[in-house]
């Protein structure tokens, strides 16, 4: 198959960042944003609802003037007027919507006229890679919330773009949509080394895709982090059921291990030493007459990093 | 400039594929036929005295069944309807994009917004000049039909001429209607500011200040105030010059420079 995609390579950032500011009246939506994104990379924005991701992607798209700072797109300064980046830059912001009396193919062929220099022949493929042709014809008022989801892709993905901004890419789509658009993304900065920077609120969707993360929370980017480190800095937690979970307790407390109940009445471990020798916790227990029932080491789940990374979870200490 | 074609082109296929052309086809070509149904009962007074209220009501407007009348009645209208008929497809061709929030995909393009938003103050006047064309024609035809009495081509002539530069200056006046359409971010806000200019169009006119409200100068134009009113001078046509300037370039300075956030 054909790429759809096309790049050009430079040596510019994708996109760069200096203390970006957005503030609307009283509230600060993004605050002292620096960002650097290489070429060829796939750069998660990840945060609740309301963090800044939206109005981050829109101050990159120039469609909102900074309060302060600046954001350079393909080595292109973005202020009020700019066109020079936009034929390289393919983009979704917020829920997709399309003219709802046109067809899909109208709608993607108006976006194609709209971008000079764009193959007419990019309309088709693009419906063809993005699973639409049966709904080519259709009017797009009459798109389910996935197909719509899909079209808003196509019109970002159409002109072969070197530089992506995703906002929510898999909002809507089914499991299997979202794998489709992975491996899509996927494809596109494997062979032609096109960039992606993607927003999400969800961090086990990103984890699977981007090459880093960064985590914006309440306007401030709190931490950036490649997706090897993720991994790393996930915890680790010790379960532990016995017959008498209350004695077993007092028994791992004389020995010097910190340990709570957890929410499902078994035994909950964060201690190291525990977490790495396990057969250490089971031997005092069998010791002391309480031997475990269950024993066992869990990684802490990707949501629940998340939560702690932003401090919304009851530990929020790293 | 670049682009402007493409948005043109683009604009005249989202109005192909709607209803607006139709439904602002059916309401403007009801003109020349309440025109031409005036035209009749002036032609017959026992038709008239039958009629009762009605021919009353067609006795002030009309005054006497003739094409100077007709065409006047038909001038007339494009004055007062053409403010909220011209003003209606300039809040849909720019208040759409926000209703539909599709705006957003219109911000970061190689096409300038510039070019987006002449494109489609392209379409508006296009259609809006149909729309008046259209009326000249239906109201030739309905005119010849109800038997007016033939007159010299001069006075066809001033008659579609009057019912142009009425429609013109209208179509000039559609650009503060798309700047609050853009500002007030949709439809219908911007149809309440063409409501409240046609209200006070009249008021102002009524008071005599008329020559220098620009809603209130088509009308003028028109006959709408008499014969004695309607040569204007050229301070009414800078006036509507000058707003139509402030809101096209207002509109063009909303959206290339302020926050879309739609």
């Amino acid at each position: 198959m054909l790429p759809i995609f096309g790049s050009t390579p430079a040596m510019d950032p994708a996109i760069e960042t200096q203390g970006l500011v957005k503030k609307y009246r009283d509230v600060t939506a993004v605050d002292g944003l620096s960002l650097r994104v290489e070429q060829g990379e796939i750069y998660a924005f990840l945060g609740l609802n309301g963090a800044g991701k939206t109005t981050t992607i829109r101050l990159l798209l120039g469609m909102v003037n900074p309060t302060s700072g600046s954001a350079r797109l393909l080595g292109e300064d973005i202020r009020p007027g700019v066109r020079k980046p936009w034929g390289r830059i393919g983009y979704l912001v917020e829920t997709p919507h399309a003219y709802p009396e046109l067809t899909v193919r109208e709608n993607l062929d108006a976006m194609r006229r709209l971008r000079p220099g764009t193959d007419a022949a990019a309309v088709d493929h693009v419906i063809e890679r993005l699973g639409l042709s049966i709904y080519a014809d259709r009017r797009a008022g009459k798109l389910s919330h996935g197909n719509a989801q899909r079209l808003g892709l196509a019109k970002a993905l159409m002109h072969r773009p070197q530089l992506l901004l995703l906002d929510e890419p898999a909002n809507g789509l089914d499991p299997a949509g979202i794998v489709e658009i992975r491996e899509l993304l996927q494809e596109l900065v494997r062979e032609e080394g096109a960039t992606v920077f993607m927003s999400s609120h969800i961090l086990a969707e990103v984890a699977r895709l981007a090459d880093r993360i960064g985590i914006i929370h309440q306007g401030r980017l709190l931490q950036e982090l490649d997706v090897d480190e993720l991994q790393r800095n996930r915890r680790k937690q010790l379960f532990i059921q016995s017959r008498d979970n209350r004695s077993a307790l007092a028994v791992l407390a004389s020995a010097g291990y910190s340990t709570v109940i957890s929410n499902d009445g078994s035994l909950e471990l964060h201690d190291e030493q525990a977490i790495k020798h396990p057969d250490e916790i089971a031997t005092i227990l069998v010791s002391a007459g309480l031997p475990p029932t269950m024993l066992k080491v869990e990684q802490e789940d990707l949501e629940h990093n998340f939560l702690r990374l932003i401090g919304m979870s009851k530990e929020s200490s790293p | 400039m670049n682009g402007i074609l493409q948005s043109f082109q683009i604009e005249l296929l989202k109005a192909r594929r709607s209803k607006m052309p139709l439904a602002t086809f059916l309401a403007f070509s009801l003109v020349p036929f309440v025109g031409g149904f005036f035209m009749v009962i002036m032609k017959d007074p026992a038709l008239a005295r039958r009629m009762g209220i009605i021919s009353a009501k067609a006795q002030i407007v009309a005054g006497s069944a003739d094409w100077q009348t007709y065409l006047g009645i038909l001038a007339q209208a494009v004055a007062i309807g053409g403010i909220i008929l011209f003003g209606f497809i300039g809040s849909w061709v720019f208040g759409r994009e926000y209703t539909d929030r599709t705006l957003k995909d219109l911000l970061a393009l190689p096409t300038p917004r510039s070019a987006i938003v002449l494109g489609k103050f392209g379409v508006i006047m296009v259609w809006s000049a149909i729309l008046t064309f259209t009326i000249c024609l239906i109201g030739l035809v309905i005119g010849a039909a109800v038997s007016l009495q033939p007159v010299p081509v001069e006075v066809l002539w001033q008659g579609t001429l009057t019912i142009a530069v009425t429609a013109s200056l209208n179509i000039a006046l559609i650009t503060p209607i798309t700047f609050f359409a853009s500002a007030w971010h949709g439809e219908l806000p911007p149809m309440g500011a063409a409501i409240l200019a046609l209200m006070l169009a009249q008021v102002i006119a009524a008071a005599g200040w008329g020559e220098y409200f620009p809603w209130s100068v088509p009308a003028l134009r028109a006959g709408m105030a008499g014969p004695e009113y309607a040569s204007l001078g050229w301070v009414s046509y800078a006036i509507v010059f000058l707003v139509s300037l402030i809101g096209g370039l207002g509109t063009l300075y909303w959206w290339e420079r302020t926050d879309q956030t739609y």
